[in-house]
């Protein structure tokens, strides 16, 4: 099950960071900070890859209880999905995971009272983000 | 944008080039004047210019539409035509008063409002699509009919619907051989 969504800038600055409430926050927002520095060295290596036009990054590192998985728009905006190991999302899955983030944060970012790159306060954007986490749990 | 890329028709992707620019305008509206009672005022007044062009262009390109003569006809080409031909939608007409002075449009869908959500400090007193009022207004003042126009409810605020009542008030320069009924 999905214990974290997190929404990143292109300048790495946290715009929105989910966590299961019953997981330590801190050990989960420390997971993701250290993920960026993967996501990075993807970036910068994967430049002549077969780079799909939404580059979905796979599984960043592997941890002893988290599978932590990551994904970039076009517009470097990074996404980073952790989930416990007792369920593992399957390739398919977490792509479409991914794609309903990414489908949300552009209903986000359509909003013109939204800045982008200001903090998150958008009901619909939570909620969305809120049931996507929980519909990983029953899935 | 998610959605044209299933679907590339070009009515659907202006569509949304209008709702953002439009968005665009308000939000920068809002930073210059700061009141939103100014804002919908200055929206009232770019529609009210919009609408007094914009009727034109609708009588040119429908020239199957003759004169009112009833209030009633007036708000079925408002919404059967007018709408349909600029914003794509079809509103409903609703709520006639006793003496059919005064009726309301309700949009189910509003195309202006798409994606967005009101700020906390205007969530009570901007009404975002107040250009539309502008524009039934002006469009309807160069038909020499003088009409108030303004917003009852919004679903931006939490309302159960977009509603806007228009109110009659009298026949300009009475060039026409029977008002209303």
């Amino acid at each position: 099950m999905a214990v974290c969504i997190a929404v990143l800038t292109k300048d790495n600055c946290p715009l929105y960071i989910a966590c299961d409430p019953n997981e330590d926050s801190l050990k989960l927002h420390f997971l993701v900070h250290t993920s960026i520095d993967v996501i990075e060295e993807k970036l910068n290596s994967a430049t002549a890859a077969n780079d799909p036009r939404d580059l979905y990054l796979g599984q960043l590192y592997p941890n002893e209880d988290y599978r932590i998985y990551g994904y970039v728009t076009n517009t470097k905006i990074k996404i980073v999905v952790i989930e416990s190991i007792s369920n593992p999302l399957k390739d398919g899955d977490a792509r479409q995971l991914f794609s309903k983030v990414h489908g949300a944060y552009i209903k986000l970012v359509c909003n013109p009272f939204y800045s982008p790159g200001s903090p998150v306060t958008s009901q619909p954007f939570l909620s969305s983000v809120a049931s996507l986490m929980r519909a990983k749990t029953i899935a | 944008m998610s959605r044209s890329r299933s679907a590339v028709d070009p009515k659907r992707v202006s569509s949304e080039l209008f709702s953002l620019t439009y968005g665009c305008m308000v939000a920068q509206l809002l930073k210059d004047f700061e009141n939103p009672e100014e804002v919908n005022k200055q929206l009232d007044t770019m529609g009210y210019n919009i609408g007094v062009r914009l009727i034109d262009d609708f009588l040119a390109h429908t020239p199957s539409v003759t004169r009112c003569t009833t209030l009633e006809e007036v708000a079925e080409i408002l919404c059967k035509q007018g709408f349909k031909m600029f914003l794509g939608i079809v509103p409903e007409v609703r709520n006639w008063s006793a003496s059919k002075d005064k009726f309301s449009l309700v949009i189910s869908e509003n195309p202006l409002a798409e994606y967005v959500e009101l700020p906390p400090h205007c969530q009570d007193t901007l009404w975002y699509s107040n250009i539309i009022c502008g524009v039934i207004r002006g469009a309807l003042e160069m038909v020499q009919m003088d009409v108030k126009c303004t917003f009852v409810g919004d679903t931006l605020r939490g309302n159960d619907s977009t509603e806007i009542e228009i109110k009659f008030v009298k026949i300009l320069e009475d060039s026409l051989p029977a008002g209303e009924d």
